[in-house]
């Protein structure tokens, strides 16, 4: 075992898309519980200095194993395929949704009841987030790596845009 | 086995001998500082059983006052009577002088952007000033548990930024202090409820001070605190309150703004008295100058709302960061003076649908969780079961083309973290290349706060864009920034410069010191001997319980061999009176023990792996 394993062999996971969150929370307290600087303080530099990198190693593993669009991404990087996050789709289909997506987005800041607009945009929103998840996971466990990608990349999209609706939500508030 | 020499009595402490550990709320108005005694943690007062030292500096000529006698010269000599300071922490001199009519002091300029002020006794700047309150608190600290201090947890805002963090750093290296951790409030505040009361679940911490607001969700789950996201308002607080309804006073009475420093302490005193006495009764009497009146509940609250609005915007967005809904969060603490505040309160309680805990004093309760934490890492207590994970507040990021921030380190990342980034020359033949750190959430580095300009030399001269410089920058569990850069092709490390935008150099810290062991006459040399000894028993005491632990295990007979007759010669200089020879001995103690830190860090994690099968790993 060294820092060079894999963010699913240090959380003891199959690497697949389709993850056991509640075993991933509870590995996570886990190898904290072993290795955060809190419990190396009166430990030499050196070990200080190690329980730094290793704590912060398990940080970066949960962060990217929680969030299924880094997930997505780092199984795809492990086997191979690396996508940057900046790229975009090719896609002709989802680029018309992106469009259409994009301008309701731009039009509930000028509509009548601003909130019911977003609350039925963030609803399907969500909805084509997991739908596109489910499909992820089930091109990735076929193999089939360029379907991975190209539903990454709409992963990706969708991500950012729900983030988008959030804010133009809180700004709403305000 | 001759190794268990190094263990002899009087070498090394006895293994169960109590360390001596603070925990230490430095506040904007108040600050304290806490203990746990046979088993309970408690605010240490003086002997006039007074536990708030008011963070309040007067500099006269013929000496320094802190606390509460500092407090009752602010009216008459305001110049040189320093309060709120913790505002001017980290801050450069155009963030001070935004301040400027709300801190009656003679800013001067000095090095590093750091801003001073003129007193009676010289100028002063905001890390001296904070130092000296921590000295009266370590005072406070060694005579309640009757010797030198082993450590301390000293509290920041969780919103606090990598400058204001470090310039708490080094008021208390100025202070003499050995800082365990630098802890959020609102997860010190946590942990005192958490650990009394074995919740389970979401906690919301509103906190709300003299200078500063902070919220923070956490999850707690068999005594790990888990940080799920933060945010807050560094210049936001009771001092506002205060600022608030002295300016509606001012217009009342129809007086201008332009009163003169003692006036407008006067007047702030009588806006303060009256925010405290509406928390107590529905209306209130005031009097300025020729001008009577008075003011009621229902007119203060709408006074103040628009200031708790604010806080509230900041309580939505870090629910929104947390990925969590108001109705989920099970348990409300409140912290902070500024909650005393009636309709603080029922805000408070209307935003989160629940009636907030007020049940530790909100003035303690930040001291309070920063002891226990300071009596786990000092080893006093084998609370394994305590854990505290906390998160980076802003977002960190480096100057790009135009202006433009890159985001490296989004906000709400649990640290430690560290993350690496490639840059490349943009000339020919290019050997250094500067980089600008900045930290917050806008688009433009002008609007982001700048940390510190790194220049990196030493880069092997290549055609442009061949050379591939890693630049990693790493966060530790105080928060703080550290950066390291290599070329990758050649392998050569490049020199990292930094130079803080708005702090403290090392030089600039050991001039300090030096100038403050001046003043107190105390002997530099004897205090870095016995700063070096400390050290040495550290290190001896570690790689003890390392040896006794997994030594035979992990190490050849030969490197035992060699471990202990290095343990052997840094115990003859820790017995000598030369503190470099001592210094040089812990080095070459160290670099000796490298491998075996690092066999043990190996060993532990195959342990926690162990339980998982082998088929978890198979691809």
């Amino acid at each position: 075992m060294a820092l060079n394993q894999t963010y699913f062999e240090i959380f003891g996971l199959k690497p697949a898309f389709a993850i056991d969150r509640a075993a991933l929370a509870e590995r996570y307290r886990e190898l904290q519980r072993g290795f955060h600087p809190d419990k190396y303080v009166s430990k030499s530099e050196r070990e200080q200095l190690l329980a730094m990198q290793y704590a912060a190693r398990i940080n970066e593993a949960h962060t990217t194993l929680r969030d299924p669009v880094l997930r997505a991404g780092y199984l795809l990087k492990l086997a191979g395929v690396e996508v940057s996050p900046e790229q975009t789709t090719a896609d002709a289909d989802f680029l018309m949704k992106q469009m259409v997506l994009r301008e309701r987005l731009e039009e509930a800041r000028e509509a009548q009841d601003p909130a019911a607009v977003l609350d039925e945009l963030a609803d399907e929103v969500r909805h084509l987030f997991s739908g596109e998840q489910k499909h992820f996971a089930g091109v990735f466990a076929a193999g089939d790596l360029e379907a991975g990608k190209s539903s990454l990349l709409k992963l990706q999209f969708l991500s950012k845009l729900q983030r988008q609706v959030e804010e133009l939500e809180e700004d709403l508030l305000d | 086995m001759a190794l268990l020499q190094i263990s002899e009595p009087g070498q090394t402490p006895e293994p169960h001998q109590r360390k001596r550990a603070v925990g230490i709320d430095l506040g904007t108005t108040n600050s304290l500082v806490a203990t746990v005694r046979s088993g309970t943690a408690e605010a240490i007062a003086t002997q006039d059983g007074s536990v708030i030292l008011p963070s309040v500096v007067h500099y006269a000529a013929d000496g320094i006052t802190v606390g509460a006698a500092a407090r009752t010269r602010a009216g008459e000599d305001p110049y040189n009577t320093l309060i709120s300071i913790k505002r001017l922490m980290g801050r450069g001199i155009a963030d001070v002088k935004s301040f400027g009519e709300q801190l009656p002091y003679k800013f001067v300029d000095s090095d590093g952007g750091m801003p001073a002020i003129e007193t009676a006794a010289g100028p002063v700047n905001p890390v001296q000033v904070s130092a000296e309150i921590l000295k009266t608190l370590y005072q406070r600290g060694s005579a309640a548990l009757g010797g030198e201090l082993d450590g301390a947890v000293i509290t920041v805002p969780a919103y606090f930024d990598d400058a204001q963090r470090q310039a708490t750093k080094d008021a208390a290296r100025l202070a003499g202090l050995k800082v365990l951790r630098l802890l959020n409030e609102p997860t010190a505040a946590a942990v005192a409820y958490g650990l009394d009361k074995g919740e389970e679940g979401l906690i919301a911490v509103y906190d709300l001070g003299g200078g500063t607001f902070d919220i923070s969700i956490l999850r707690l789950s068999r005594g790990v605190f888990e940080v799920m996201a933060t945010g807050g308002d560094t210049a936001l607080g009771g001092d506002d309150f205060d600022r608030t309804i002295a300016t509606w006073v001012a217009e009342q009475a129809g007086l201008g703004t332009d009163l003169d420093a003692a006036a407008q302490r006067a007047l702030l005193d009588s806006a303060c008295a009256a925010k405290e006495a509406l928390a107590q009764q529905q209306q209130v009497e005031l009097a300025y100058g020729d001008w009577r009146g008075t003011l009621d509940r229902a007119g203060m609250a709408e006074l103040l709302n628009p200031l708790i609005d604010k806080t509230l915007r900041a309580c939505r967005r870090a629910l929104r960061d947390a990925g969590v809904s108001a109705g989920e969060v099970g348990e409300v603490v409140l912290v902070g003076g500024s909650t005393r505040t009636l309709q603080v309160r029922e805000r408070v309680e209307e935003f989160f649908g629940r009636a907030p805990h007020a049940d530790i004093d909100p003035d303690q309760v930040v001291a309070i969780g920063a002891a226990l934490q300071a009596d786990v890492l000092v080893g006093n207590k084998s609370r394994d079961d305590l854990l505290l994970l906390d998160v980076i507040p802003l977002s960190l990021g480096i100057e790009t083309m135009g202006g433009l921030t890159e985001k490296l380190i989004p906000r709400n990342t649990t640290i430690p973290v560290s993350k690496a980034q490639e840059f490349t020359t943009f000339r020919d033949g290019q050997t250094a290349m500067a980089i600008h750190v900045v930290q917050g959430e806008r688009e433009l580095v002008k609007d982001c706060r700048s940390l510190a300009r790194f220049e990196l030399r030493g880069i092997p001269p290549m055609v442009a864009g061949a050379a591939h410089i890693r630049v990693t920058f790493q966060v530790d569990a105080d928060g703080l920034l550290s950066v390291a850069a290599m070329e990758k092709s050649s392998g050569v490390s490049a020199d990292v410069t930094v130079k803080p935008s708005y702090g403290l150099e090392d030089g600039d810290i050991a001039r300090m010191l030096q100038d403050s062991y001046a003043h107190a006459e105390e002997d530099i040399a004897a205090r870095a001997l016995r700063e070096a000894q400390v050290e040495a028993e550290r290190s001896l005491e570690s790689l003890l319980a390392a040896l006794q632990e997994n030594g035979a295990e992990l190490l050849s007979g030969r490197e035992l061999d060699e471990l202990e007759r290095a343990a052997e010669a840094l115990r003859f200089a820790h017995n000598g009176g030369d503190a470099e020879e001592i210094r040089r001995r812990i080095e070459a103690l160290n670099q000796l023990s490298e491998p075996f830190a690092a066999r043990r860090m190996d060993a532990s994690i195959r342990r926690a792996m162990q339980g998982h099968t082998l088929d978890e790993f198979d691809k």
